[in-house]
């Protein structure tokens, strides 16, 4: 591989961009694969092939040739509201997972660079938070703050715009005012249900460490699921 | 979903490739059996040997760095090579899981 090419991946991965890098294994030729972009002379004669992978978002070699496609596709957005003590852990998780993660908090004390260098914050309330934030069914969000005035209005965001997974900090009774509120605001019982919350899977920790560590592996656990 | 846990290993070997290092990248193209790792990943190697990244589960990883070293040393641009099932009573390399797999190895020139 040219060490240009691998600079054009890199680069390709950091625009978050969705390609597949094509190798031919008996040539040792490789170029990049993207959608509506014509491919290399050399792999014309696989673009079908090349494409049905890339759809399938498969890694693999082409049945019957030497072809070796490897799909990229966008990392998974997590937003996290609440720059709390277990968000400061979630981000370290979170960053070896690769997830793109986001914090909101319009409280300034919490959400300040030092606690969370070199990562995106939004000091603002969660409505205008996310005027910033393309969100979709591929985006997850946590709520760490157990207060109402900033996990509701994000919480409505998610269920509005279908994110795949929703998670919310609080005890079993916090939980249970928070889906009558959410019942209040015209939610159905489904979507209401779909918010993972008392949020994680039960490992019995307590310290913010452990309930981080919980929580995200409720997220990869469902996030495989999908 | 494929990728959205990524590891990171071109970045690395970018890193690499600037500190001047010589990099060969491993790849996992295909997988028979119970294989440890799945198609696509990674692991690079300089010219000292020195590795990050797995194409099994600690299985193979020696043997690759060899044949990485060599291919550099020959100054081959790539190479294509399998693993399959070891025998436990040998001094060989192979999968103790059972499985077989095939790595594609690449100098970045």
């Amino acid at each position: 591989m040219k060490k240009q090419l691998l600079n054009q991946i890199i680069k390709k991965k950091e625009n978050k961009d969705e390609f597949a890098i094509i190798t031919n294994i008996t040539s040792g030729e490789s170029c990049i694969f993207e959608k509506n972009k014509p491919i290399d002379k050399n792999f014309e004669k696989y673009l079908d092939q090349i494409k049905n992978y890339f759809e399938k978002k498969k890694n693999g070699i082409i049945e019957n040739t030497d072809i070796f496609v490897e799909t990229y596709i966008r990392p998974i957005k997590i937003i996290i509201v609440g720059a709390v003590h277990i968000a400061q852990y979630l981000v370290d998780y979170a960053k070896s997972l690769n997830f793109e993660i986001s914090i909101i908090d319009p409280r300034g004390y919490f959400a300040s660079e030092q606690r969370f260098p070199d990562l995106k914050i939004i000091n603002k309330w969660p409505e205008e938070a996310f005027k910033e934030i393309e969100t979709n069914s591929n985006t997850a969000l946590i709520a760490l703050t157990h207060d109402p005035k900033i996990d509701d209005p994000a919480l409505q965001h998610a269920l509005k715009n279908k994110f795949y997974y929703i998670g919310a900090l609080g005890s079993k009774k916090t939980h249970e005012s928070r889906c009558q509120r959410l019942k209040d605001a015209g939610f159905s019982e489904t979507e209401i249900n779909s918010i993972h919350g008392p949020v994680g899977i039960k490992l019995g920790g307590r310290s913010a460490p452990e309930i981080a560590l919980s929580i995200i592996a409720q997220l990869v656990a469902e996030t495989h699921k999908r | 979903m494929k990728n959205s846990f990524d590891e990171k290993i071109l970045e690395e070997a970018k890193d690499w490739i600037t500190a001047n290092q010589k990099v060969v990248i491993a790849t996992v193209i295909q997988t028979w059996g119970s294989s440890p790792r799945q198609v696509g990943s990674r692991m690079i190697v300089n010219e000292k040997g020195d590795f990050s990244g797995s194409v099994s589960g600690g299985c193979v990883e020696s043997a690759v760095v060899r044949e990485c070293i060599g291919i550099i040393k020959e100054k081959k641009p790539f190479k294509k090579i399998e693993f399959k099932v070891s025998n436990e009573s040998a001094w060989e390399v192979g999968l103790a899981c059972g499985g077989e797999i095939a790595v594609y190895l690449e100098q970045i020139n």
